[in-house]
Parts: structure tokens; sequence; C-alpha cells
């Protein structure tokens, strides 16, 4: 079947004979994007959260069939180097990555969060980010996710003044 | 939070219908049937059965934080109620549980996939105290009797208790020890008979 | 710095080699090199005198520098980035010598046909140590050669010219490190230059961001899970939930004809599926019924049960004075660590491309050699004609130190012509992982009259961590007599006190158990830093002042007591509980790193909460301090994941748990809030860092707790034995 779905802004359809294949596998093998992370398959550790229609989503346990006409974001349509995120400029600033394969599952976690919740205390920051990092960089990611928190105010302030 | 107005407007609106609608005469589809009190407590044990096993209980907790498994464990990675019985603002039900269950996963999932309100915790209750909390209109989202027949037999994330799919072993979930069919007829025919809850 | 001027025995100038024509301008290869190994120095005390050369590639060229157009400078590390840090390291190493800026370095790790590939493995935390002399000594003569050709095309004297940013200039002429090397073919020799003074460095001992930072953060595709090759297919390998399984045979007849399946191969030790897909693969895999033989039902009490101390065979690995007598009264403490698993989150995975008599291997590795060898075995290949491409590994944590999965995506490559992708899933991971073994420790300690340890025994028992492991070879084992990674943290190191022995008993698992960072250090530290805790308590002294008061005096043991005192002041550290809280001490050496924690524990509706740990350590001399904090951190939180709440199981033959969750790892919510790093340097060079930090945290929490609510738990993961 040909599912079409927006995917970091563009427009993708996809001819894949099982429609309940994960839309994890679909965006790394079939799109191309590896930057969105295998690492349970269980929905357990959250290395493949990645955004549909804005909220946080494990791809591994997410049917591509339920992404028909959604609009999905992963860590590449984020952000970019000359135009990074709040979050990938606060992971930057505040060098959060050891071994980094659970980062982009954490960085599209917490950029959801900040849409939720703009300025998240640390037990908003316990409740939501419910990932799991191998390496311990969770000191670190608390201060960058406090650090994004800012970061995107300023941005939103910054925003609305051009307008 | 361009967001929150709306959500005011709605809740009122959900208020004032719920008001209206609660206030509205309604004639029950169920007459009285002809019953010996001895069956009318063999229906309310059936549907007890089925209230107080795992796939009905986990998800009626009485401490915010759901349970999973046979043997009812606290939800993995701290998972919990959260304001609207959906989990958190940003990771909630629906981050992992679909519309239906994942195979693939082991992810179980239903329409409206949620936590039942605090007001319906039923975990730690004996049998009389939950079908009084059952009834209970202040507690159970102002439910008429008719409305809990619908809710019980019709509801999609109530029945998924017979459709509970696999876990992340591969293996199946435990089924309620009382058919589906059974505990649609229980309930029907225990209201029907004017749900009385045994003294004992 | 000691001119080096004339002193070419640790770089021979004869084995330097250049080899151009890889398409870059003036590729630069330079000879092997054989630089000593501080693990294998460091194994025991008394392994010291050992001298390990590599095994392999001490006559072939390696290369570790290219220069190229845009004039910057790839090195081919050859260790591993698993998240450490060493490329970072090694860039802040090489930019300073070749004087170049940091934009310029290009880390890649090395393929193994590029040579520059480390026979041993990159693990025990000696990289950037191991690599501190001679990386920077490569630097520096290619910057010297670079110098020479350019003072050749300038037609102007060495003297006269200088060097920043890889542009060599003189007289207002200027001339990049590029055009320098372009068309080059004899290129002159130097000896190894003097390095350069370390005040003079401009990025070593600086908190430089790490060099993979961006690549991280936005997604690139740089992990051996990211690799592709083209017109690969995909494979799916069934593996045996029980111990001990051994394959008898293999129904197919269901996978054979599901869709997309291309061809299933069942070899003797393993059955494969290959299939267009991954998803394709996997139900093909459910679908295919092995019979297994040979699996029992074991369970956790049988494995604790054998894991006893009195098991197995017995080595004395320290002695000093006399032991204790039959008749001498002693405080004796047993503890028990559980079975650990890696967990971690990128899975072994691997593309294989096998084409007639070549082979290139995609792969997350800790172990290039050894894996190259492996695959070209199975496969009757030449070694020379397997090409091993790592990628950064996403956590490596020793798990990567046995990959022999590549093995099995080349047979699948081979039997369909085409490349295999193939991984791990998440259940053989857990089952299948080379496990931290279980310990078993029961210490003997007697106070004299003034209050400090007269004597202290610790007898311990563990699965294998080195023991015949590809990394150790046999007769070092053998000459040791002990397992090297399961003695780690096993010693006494309060070598002040007159009598104390530590005695090794090593018991083989019947399932396989292996290096998980740091070793033993972990589960020993926490049952001799608990001990000597609770003897501090019995003398009625201070942790603090009872630890430095048995310390000796050698080089080492001043460092262990300098970062005592330090991470006791950094703390303000005090014994008495207020406002709920308490506080922990605990101290480890470990490869030559001392290091000493303070833990600040509460409990919270029955569970221990780790608010606040100070750390203090001496890694030496600190080639990149904002990294060695990041490892700090990432050891204090993974160290809380397994003395909190990590435990694997075995229930009817099987190891279990098999997912995240039910195997609990420390999470956001339970990781501190604050990590405060103090870094000493008691050396003039780099010692291990990625490792040490584990040591104390167990100890250092359970003391918390001790002092908390007077109970001395005794058994890892910690818990709670009654409603505090």
């Amino acid at each position: 079947m040909e599912i079409s779905m927006t995917v970091n802004g563009m427009h993708k359809t996809v001819s894949i004979a099982d429609e309940n294949t994960p839309l994890l596998w679909v965006v790394r093998d079939t799109l191309g994007l590896k930057g969105t992370k295998f690492g349970c398959g269980k929905a357990a550790c959250g290395a493949c959260t990645l955004h549909v229609d804005g909220e946080a989503v494990r791809s591994c346990s997410y049917p591509v069939k339920f992404a028909e006409g959604k609009d999905v974001t992963t860590i590449e349509g984020l952000g970019d180097r000359e135009n990074p995120h709040p979050v990938q400029q606060a992971w930057i600033d505040e060098v959060v990555p050891q071994c980094g394969y659970c980062q982009p599952g954490f960085m599209m976690a917490t950029a959801a969060l900040l849409n939720k919740v703009s300025k998240p205390t640390d037990e908003d920051i316990d409740n939501n980010i419910i990932n799991v990092c191998r390496c311990g960089t969770y000191y670190r990611m608390r201060k960058a996710i406090h650090k994004a928190a800012e970061l995107h105010s300023k941005k939103e302030i910054y925003e609305s003044k051009e307008l | 939070m361009k967001s929150k107005p709306f959500c005011v407007v709605l809740v009122l609106s959900v208020f004032g219908y719920l008001f209206v609608w609660a206030n509205t005469p309604k004639i029950s589809k169920y007459g009285p049937v002809e019953l010996t009190s001895k069956s009318s407590n063999q229906d309310y044990d059936k549907m007890m059965d089925v209230l107080t096993h795992q796939r009905c209980m986990n998800c009626h907790p009485s401490d915010d934080i759901p349970k999973q498994g046979d043997e009812s464990h606290p939800h993995y990675f701290g998972m919990a109620r959260g304001e609207d019985d959906h989990g958190f603002e940003a990771t909630n039900c629906n981050t992992c549980h679909q519309s239906e269950n994942n195979l693939n996963s082991g992810v179980p999932g239903a329409p409206h996939w949620a936590l039942a309100p605090a007001s319906m915790a039923w975990e730690g209750l004996t049998r009389k105290e939950i079908a009084e909390r059952l009834l209970d209109m202040t507690m159970n989202g102002n439910r008429s009797h008719e409305d809990l027949v619908k809710h019980m037999t019709e509801d999609d994330l109530v029945l998924w208790a017979w459709e509970p799919g696999i876990d992340a072993n591969g293996k199946q979930r435990s089924l309620p020890p009382v058919s589906k069919e059974e505990f649609k007829e229980a309930v029907e025919n225990w209201f029907a008979n004017g749900a009385i809850i045994p003294s004992k | 710095m000691a001119d080096k001027g004339n002193d070419s025995k640790k770089t021979s100038r004869r084995k330097f080699l250049i080899k151009g024509g890889l398409g870059t301008v003036g590729v630069v290869a330079i000879g092997a090199y054989i630089f000593r190994n501080p693990i294998r120095r460091e194994l025991l005390g008394f392994a010291n005198s050992l001298e390990a050369p590599y095994t392999d590639n001490t006559d072939k060229p390696m290369m570790w520098f290219e220069v190229t157009k845009i004039n910057e400078i790839l090195l081919h590390s050859p260790k591993m980035e698993m998240g450490q840090g060493t490329f970072t390291g090694i860039a802040q190493m090489a930019a300073d010598e070749l004087s170049v800026s940091m934009d310029q370095i290009k880390v890649v790790h090395a393929a193994s046909s590029t040579g520059n590939v480390d026979s041993f493995a990159t693990g025990g935390s000696t990289s950037i140590s191991g690599l501190w002399e001679p990386l920077r000594e490569l630097a520096a003569m290619l910057r010297v050669m670079l110098i020479k050709e350019a003072a050749r095309k300038m037609n102007v004297g060495i003297d006269e010219l200088s060097v920043e940013n890889g542009i060599i200039s003189a007289k207002g002429k200027s001339l990049t490190y590029a055009l320098a090397a372009e068309g080059v073919e004899n290129w002159e020799i130097p000896d190894v230059p003097a390095l350069k003074d370390i005040k003079d460095y401009k990025f070593i001992g600086k908190p430089v961001p790490r060099v993979d930072l961006d690549a991280k953060v936005y997604g690139n595709p740089i992990f051996g899970m990211d690799a592709e090759m083209p017109g690969m297919l995909y494979g799916a390998v069934v593996r045996p939930s029980k111990i001990g399984s051994t394959f008898v045979s293999a129904d197919i007849s269901a996978a054979e004809h599901m869709p997309g399946v291309v061809k299933i191969i069942v070899e003797d030790d393993f059955v494969g599926v290959v299939a267009n897909s991954m998803m394709e693969a996997e139900h093909a895999k459910n679908a295919i019924n092995v019979t297994w033989g040979n699996y029992g039902d074991l369970d956790t009490a049988a494995i604790k049960n054998m894991m006893t101390v009195g098991n197995g065979n017995s080595t004395t690995i320290q002695k000093n004075g006399n032991a204790f007598g039959e008749d001498d009264d002693f405080e004796i403490l047993e503890f028990r660590s559980p079975i650990g698993a890696h967990a971690q989150i990128e899975p072994n995975g691997v593309v294989a491309s096998v084409d007639g008599d070549s082979a290139t291997i995609k792969i997350s590795t800790q172990v290039v050699s050894i894996t190259r060898k492996e695959v070209a075995k199975r496969l009757g290949l030449d070694t020379e004609k397997v090409n091993i491409v790592p990628t950064y590994l996403g956590g490596g944590f020793g798990r990567r130190l046995h990959t022999p999965h590549a093995v099995q995506a080349a047979v699948m490559s081979k039997a369909v012509g085409k490349p295999v992708k193939y991984f791990f899933s998440r259940k053989e991971e857990f089952q299948h992982d080379m496990f931290r073994p279980p310990t078993h420790h029961i210490i003997k300690g007697k106070l004299n009259s003034e209050g400090f340890l007269d004597t202290l025994e610790h007898e311990f028992v563990s699965g294998d961590v080195a023991t015949d492991s590809a990394l150790i070879p046999n007769f070092l084992t053998n000459f040791l007599g002990a397992d090297v990674g399961a003695i780690r943290g096993g010693f006494i190191q309060y070598t002040a006190i007159p009598n104390f022995r530590a005695v090794y008993w090593h018991v083989v698992l019947p399932f396989a158990t292996s290096w998980w960072r740091s070793l033993g250090l972990l589960a020993n530290t926490f049952a001799m830093e608990s001990f000597i805790d609770e003897m501090a308590i019995k003398a009625k002294k201070n942790a603090v002042e009872f630890r430095i008061g048995q310390i000796g005096e050698s080089p080492i043991d001043v460092r262990l007591k300098n970062v005592i005192k330090a991470a006791a002041k950094k703390a303000n550290y005090h014994e008495e509980v207020i406002n709920g809280r308490a506080m922990g001490f605990a101290a480890s050496i470990d490869a030559n790193t001392p290091c000493a924690q303070v833990a600040e524990v509460s409990i919270v509706d029955n569970e221990i909460v780790v608010h606040k740990v100070t750390v203090a350590m001496d890694p030496g001399l600190a080639v990149n301090p904002d990294q060695i904090r990041a490892q700090c951190e990432g050891c204090v939180i993974m160290g809380i994941s397994a003395v909190l709440y990590e435990e694997m199981f075995v229930e009817n033959g099987e190891l279990t748990p098999t997912i995240y969750g039910p195997y609990q790892m420390a999470l956001m919510k339970n990781a501190p809030k604050e990590i405060d790093v103090v870094l000493l340097q008691g050396k003039d060079t780099p010692g291990a860092v990625g490792e040490p930090p584990l040591g104390p945290i167990g100890a250092a929490i359970a003391n918390a707790v001790r002092r908390l609510t007077g109970e001395r738990l005794t058994e890892l993961p910690l818990k709670l034995s009654k409603t505090v």
C-alpha cells in the first residue's frame, strides 16, 4: 500500500507491503534518515523518539499506516548547523553527548516537552524525559534542557518582535 | 500557551453538556426481568470476576500509577496519571500506546488509551466497594445505569481486555476469567435487575 | 621536556614509510610504532616488568595522517570512539604538535586496510595514556617533514620558518601544509624531534568541545547501525534462549517461502535468514523452528551457590605480614554483586560484503584486529584481504570486545552474493551479552589498640573477566595466576596496615562473562570500602581520618591521600544526618588513577535517592578537563544505575529480563542533581579516566545509607530491607 506523509516539511509517499511496519524502519531504511535510532524495538528506551503532528512518538512501536496524512519530524528536521533548534544549541553549549546514540531521541523528547511546557521544572523533566542513556549524560542533559528552555523563550520573543 | 483559553472553553462546554444531559429524563431500554436474586448474584459475581482481573484493575489504580502485567507491577519508567489521566505533558500514553495492539513491539493499544479517572480507583477495594463506586454518579463520570451498560459492553478500551495481545516477550496476555459475551450478558442482566449489590 | 633529537629508541627511523596515491595530496603514511600498552603493564602490581608488545602490524606501514588539499589533517585513529572522548583528546594532541587549529584536524577510525589498527583493543582506559607519547611524536615528526619540504620549495632556511594553523611562513612568504606536501615523492625522514613544552600547548589541557559534537547533535549516520552498502540485504540469526544450548537441527520449511526471504543459511553453529527488509528477515527468523540441545534449567540460586568463596581455584594476589590465625577474633562481613548486563543502547550490528577473495566489514567493535582474523579464518580468506571499517560505537563498555557476529554476517553475505546487514534484537542483547560476572566477597578485619586495622583480609570469587578472553593471552593469565580483570579493585589499598591478604577465587560460569566497564572494580570496591567504613564506625573514627591513617607513603599512596582529602574538603564531609540527608565516603585506585567520592543520600518513599556526588580524582595530566569531568559524571550515573537497580536473573535456564524497564536502569530522575568534580594532577602524564570513577560510588552510597538507617547493606543492587 502507499502511505503519504510529510517528513521534515517534505511531502513523501512510500510504497510498503506491510502497513504495520514500524515508522522507524520506513524513516531509516526507506527514507534514509538514520538520525532516528533503533534501541529496543519495544518502546522502552526512547532512542527512536520522533514527532508525529508535533507529539513525541516512539516510532519503533508506531505502525507506518498511522502516519498517513500526518506531519513527521525527525532529528534531521529539528534544526541544522545553520539554524539549530534551541535544544540542539543547548546540547552543544553543554557538551552533552558521549557515545551519542541515544541523544536524538532525548532531543526530540525535549523539543516536544518545550512545546507543551515552555519552562519545565526539574519535576517536569523527571516526569517527561524517561528515555534511557547508558553513558549517564543525564546530569548535563538536565542543564541543557533548562538552557534550551531559555533559548526557546528568547527565540519566541525574538520571532514575535520580527513579526 | 495559546491553547489554554480554548481548553477552558472546551472544559466548560463539556460540563455544560453533562449538566444538561444528566438532567434529561431517560427511559431505560432495559425493562424489569423476572429473576431470582440468586441469579442476580451470579451476574454480579461474573461481572466482578472481570472487574477485579488485572486486565481491568491495572488501569483503575488507587495510587495514580498504572500497573502492568499479570503481577500488576507499577508501570515501568515512572509513568503516572498526569493531569488528565493520559500521562505527562510530552510523554503521555500515546507516546507508546496507539489505537491498537502492536504485535511487533508487544505494546498494547486501544482507542482512547488512558487511565480510568482517579474517582474510579478500584485497586485495593472490596467487590462491594467497587460496585458502589461504579454506580455512584459523583464518582463514575456522571454515568447512569444505561450509560454504564453501554460503557461496559461497547467501549473499545473496556473490550480490549478480551483482545489484550502479546507482551514484549511475545507471550499472550492473560484473559479475564469470563468470556466477553458472558460478561456482557452478566452486566446487562445485573443492571436490568436493578444493579443490586449483594450485602455480603 | 628532554631533548629527543637523538633518541630514536622509541620510534625507529627505518620503519617510516611514505605511501602515495590514495587520492589526496601529500598522503603521508608513517611507519609502524610499537607503543607500550599501560594496561598490560599495570595488570598486576608485579606485572610491571612485563613488556607486552603488539603482536602484529609491527613491520607494516601504518597510516596515521593524511594532508588533504584543503589543508586539513586526517588523523586515522587506531582507537575507537565510544563516547569516552578519545577522538577529541588525540585531536588536541595532534593539533598542538602539528601547529594546526582544532578545526583542521579530522579524526576518522582507521580501517584495517590502512594498517593503523590496534591489535589489542580499545578499552581498559588506556587510549589517551597509551597514545600520549607516540602520537605527539608522530605529529611532531610530520610537522618537521612538512617544514623541510616547505624550506626547499620556498628556498629559505628551516630556522627561518614558523608555523601556525597549518601555514608555514617566512619573510612574508607562506605555504600551506597541503602545498608543501604536494608532489613530494622522496620524503626526508627526521629523527624524533623534541616535543613542545607543555605550557606552550594551545589545546592540550583545555576544555575544548568534543570533535564529534555536531555529528551527534544533528543525527549524522555515524554508527554501525547506520552503515549501509549498495544493494545490501538484511539478515537475522536465530539464537537460543536457554544457557548452554547447542544447535541440533532446524526446520526452515515455514520460513523459506515467506515474503521477502532470499535465503536461509544453516551452518553447523548458527541458522541465519537473509531477506529484502529488516522486518521480513525478523518475521522469517521467528518462523524458523530450531531444535536446541544440551541446555539445563539453571536458576539464580544455583549461580549464587556456584559463586561462593571456596569454590574453584584460588590465587593469593597480595600478601603482607601474617594472616589471621585460627583462634583470632575478627569482624567479618560478606558481600555479593549480581550479574550485570552492558545494555548499551546501540545493539551489536554489522554490514558485511564478501566479494570473491576479499571482504569488507562495517562494524562497531572494540577489537578490529581480532574481528578481522576471525572473519578471515572462517571464510578462508587472506587476513590482508579483509577490511574492517570501524564506525562510532553507540556505547562500548566492554561489550564490543567480542564481535564474532561479523563472521555470521560475512557467511550470509557470501551465501547470497550481496552485502548483508544484521543486528541483534534487544532480547538477544540481554541473553547473549558478555555479562559482568556475579561476585561474592568475605572480608575479615581486626582493629589494634589505637583503633586502626591490625589485619585485613579480602577473599573474593568472580567468573571470568579477562581469563581466556581473546585479549589476554593464556600464557599471561597462567603466569599471573589470576584473572587480571576480575582482580581490579580487589587489592588492599591501605598498605600501612601491618597484616593483609587478598585472595582471588576463580569459578567458570556456564554463560559468557567478560569485561564490563571497570571490570572487577565496581564490585570489589563496593565490598572493600563498605567494610572499611564499618571498621571506622567500630573504631569510632571519622571515615576520612580512618582511611588516611592507614595509607602508605609510595607515590600512588600520596596521590590517594590527596584525592581523599580533596573530596572530603570539597564536599564538606561530615557524619551527621542533617535534614534527612547523610554523606557516605569511599575511595579506590584503578589503573593507577586514585578517585574518592562523597555521596549525599536520603530515603524518599523507602527508596535510596542520591542528591549529590562529589568526585576528586587524580588522572595525571588532564588532556581535556571537560571530557574528564564528563567521564566522572557518566561513571557516577552508570554506577548509580548498577548499584541501585541493575540485576540479571536466571530462571528455568534463561537469562532474564530481556528488555529495559524490567532490567531497571537509572533514568533522568535517578541521576543526582549535583555532581561536583575536582581534578588533581599528581603526575605529569595522562592516566586512566574512563573507568576509575566507577569504583567508589557503590560504597559511598551504602556508607551514607548506613549512617541514615543504621543498616549495613551488603548486596548489590542496594535494597533497603525495612521501611524507614
